[in-house]
């Protein structure tokens, strides 16, 4: 039986995986995928502790649930949110979106 | 009657000061349209008053015990400040002394300054003058000494700078100021310090203080130099002597006091510390030194003068010196004696020479000749003035010269003949200034020199008429030594002394050497007319290094002090500058930051944990 770190320290790799395509993607779609990268990370997490703690009453899976719906509606809103983005400066380049600079 | 005079004879100095106030309503700017002149006669008759006020007193007091009168003026802490008053007939005369050269250099002045717009402030700053001598006379505490004695500095510094648009009168006040400042901190050094010594500022407890004082030679000496180094530049002692030099720059009238009673307010206050000075030998032989090469160099200095009113300055300067030997040798009563004597006669020279300048123009004694024909009321002014200063029998400089000679002749023979020196070259000196003045040939300059109206000849005769009545009045007041115990060899030598510098002078400058003479030694000649270069070397010695540390001082809070503060706003600034780029704008950056400090607080926050990490996964 595979332990319970292993799916910890995969969850925990993903994340960082996620964590590094949101901060070096120059696509914004690019950054909304890695956003759902980190969302799986932490459905990993919480379906393994269910797993492994709390076989009974596997509060977590409930929680797995609601954290993909959210990120459903995360990622419709994100998607509408570049879509109007893009309408008004005509790209996805997050190298573009710059008006906060010093 | 008379005693109510003497008992109230510390209002004198305040009929000056009412004077001083009031001339100032005659300023220029207050009363433009009638003129200055009220200023002048007012102060005339508020000085008769003192003048008056102190001849009853002296009157009165004449023969009597001296009184105290002690007048309130703070009282703090263990601190008690009460200004002494003796009232007896020294201080009353000196007074009268006072108040009565005011009285002939103010009507001097209303001859000498017809031409001049200011007379406001001329008589207010004569009168403070005034005031301020009568109650330096009075006072009986080196401290409230040593209060009028800074007035009176600032006095001078005022009236020096009367013609306040001429640049040498702004030097010469300036160097006169700070010059008579040095001496008179080094004064308040010594006033201070010795106070935990004696316990009281009053002369006269000092002088008792000093009879049995059992005090650290080298205290005394210190405490006595410092007392000393006040009337050192009040009296134009080398090396504080340059000031006198300079403040000839001022009008004449006030030359006429300066030289003679000013000066003298340090000799003064030297005389009366002569007890605590004499504590310490080292002293009293520095204050001969001072005195002798003062004396010497002085005397030496005027002989090469071509400046008038500069060969009389030295002169005033070597006879001060004289005093400090008079000091020095604990002859206190030479000491007052020579400052009478040589403040009538001084005072005389002055308004001699002040008249003949007036209408001459020129104060260059190589530009002057063959006045005598045309002024012979200034020449014989002069004359008497000449009489009266050196050494010459029956007049008074003679007398106060034999008390001092009388008293050094036996212990210390040296001094003896520093004195007959300076007395020789002295009457030198005011010879050659008279021959070049009234004998020889008329000059283009003094070609035509009338004499001039009544009110500069008269306060010049008047004087004249003291000068030749001192002797008789001193005799009088049995001031003089009977011709019996008179010492007959000393006073020989110095008649000696004195004709033989005057025939010297006379055969010199009447004689048949070219003029202007040239001594053969140019440099020493160049040396003495250009006061030993005494400005160059101030400026070397104090004046620059005082100079060259105010710039690095300056320097150093500029750049230093100020650099360092503003070094913290730059910092600041620049840091400012500097994080901003961490702004970069870019949202993913600012993701990763907050990812980074998340990281970097979980790690922190399980730092402890985390060492054991491994042998979990292991485990």
């Amino acid at each position: 039986m595979i332990s319970l770190q292993y799916f910890l320290l995969l969850a925990a790799a993903l994340f960082c995986i996620g964590i590094y395509g949101l901060v070096t993607s120059r696509n914004a779609i690019r950054v909304l995928m890695s956003i759902e990268l980190l969302l799986n990370a932490v459905n990993l997490n919480l379906i393994a502790f269910a797993n492994y703690l709390d076989p009974a009453s596997i509060k977590g899976q409930v929680f797995g649930v609601f954290v993909i719906t959210i990120a459903a509606a995360e990622a419709a809103v994100g998607l509408a949110i570049v879509l109007s983005i893009y309408r008004n400066r005509n790209t996805v380049d997050m190298e573009q979106f710059n008006l906060l600079k010093w | 009657m008379e005693q109510f005079f003497a008992q109230t004879a510390w209002l004198i100095p305040s009929y000056p000061l009412m004077g001083m106030v009031l001339s100032m309503l005659w300023l220029p700017s207050i009363t433009p349209l009638t003129g200055p002149r009220p200023a002048g006669y007012l102060n005339l008759g508020m000085t008769g008053l003192a003048c008056l006020h102190g001849a009853i007193a002296f009157h009165a007091t004449w023969q009597q015990a001296p009184q105290y009168i002690a007048i309130p003026w703070l009282q703090i802490a263990e601190l008690d400040l009460t200004i002494p008053i003796e009232v007896s007939s020294i201080t009353l005369g000196a007074i009268l002394v006072v108040t009565s050269i005011n009285l002939l250099a103010q009507i001097y002045a209303v001859g000498y300054l017809e031409m001049d717009w200011g007379w406001a402030r001329f008589y207010a700053l004569l009168a403070l003058f005034e005031a301020g001598m009568c109650a330096l006379a009075l006072c009986d505490s080196l401290f409230f000494s040593y209060v009028i004695l800074e007035i009176l500095t600032l006095g001078t510094y005022l009236l020096i700078g009367f013609w306040l648009n001429q640049s040498l009168v702004v030097t010469g006040a300036r160097d006169a100021f700070l010059t008579k400042r040095v001496g008179d901190l080094v004064l308040l050094m010594g006033v201070l310090a010795l106070y935990p010594l004696a316990g009281t500022w009053d002369f006269q407890e000092l002088a008792i203080w000093a009879e049995t004082a059992n005090v650290n030679p080298t205290t005394a000496t210190l405490v006595g130099l410092a007392l000393i180094a006040g009337p050192m530049g009040k009296c134009a002692q080398f090396p504080l002597h340059l000031w006198l030099d300079e403040a000839m720059e001022g009008p004449v009238p006030s030359t006429i006091l300066r030289n003679s009673v000013v000066v003298a307010t340090g000799a003064w206050v030297l005389i009366k510390l002569e007890p605590v000075l004499a504590l310490s030998p080292t002293v009293l032989s520095v204050a001969i030194a001072i005195g002798s090469i003062t004396a010497v160099g002085g005397t030496l200095i005027s002989i090469a003068q071509v400046d008038v009113k500069r060969a009389l300055s030295y002169l005033t300067s070597a006879y001060m010196g004289i005093v400090f030997i008079a000091v020095g040798a604990q002859l206190s009563n030479a000491a007052f004696l020579m400052i009478l004597t040589h403040a009538v006669a001084i005072s005389l020279l002055v308004m001699s020479s002040g008249s003949i300048v007036l209408n001459s123009i020129t104060q260059d004694l190589t530009q002057m000749g063959g006045l005598w024909r045309r002024r012979p009321v200034s020449g014989l002014s002069y004359l008497v003035g000449v009489a009266g200063l050196i050494a010459l029998p029956p007049l008074g400089g003679f007398w106060s010269m034999l008390a001092l000679l009388d008293g050094v002749w036996r212990d210390r023979p040296i001094i003896a003949v520093i004195l007959l020196l300076v007395n020789a070259l002295a009457a030198f000196a005011v010879t050659r200034v008279f021959v070049l003045m009234f004998g020889g040939q008329p000059k283009p300059m003094t070609e035509r020199s009338p004499e001039n109206g009544w009110l500069v000849t008269l306060p010049m005769t008047i004087l004249a008429g003291f000068v030749l009545h001192l002797p008789l009045v001193l005799q009088t007041l049995s001031l003089l030594p009977d011709w019996a115990v008179l010492n007959k060899d000393v006073a020989l030598v110095l008649t000696w002394s004195s004709l033989s510098g005057c025939s010297l002078a006379a055969l010199v400058y009447y004689g048949p050497i070219a003029k202007p003479i040239r001594l053969p030694w140019q440099a020493l000649q160049n040396l003495l007319a250009y006061d030993f270069y005494t400005s160059r070397i101030y400026g070397v010695s104090v004046v620059g290094s005082v100079d060259r540390i105010s710039r690095l001082v300056d320097w150093g809070d500029r750049y230093l002090v100020d650099g360092l503060v503003n070094m913290v706003g730059l910092a600041s600034l620049f840091g400012g500058e500097a994080l901003k780029y961490g702004n970069s704008g870019k949202t993913q950056s600012y993701v990763l930051t907050i990812a980074l400090g998340i990281i970097l607080i979980t790690l922190l926050m399980t730092w402890s944990s985390l060492t054991n990490l491994s042998l979990v996964i292991g485990g």
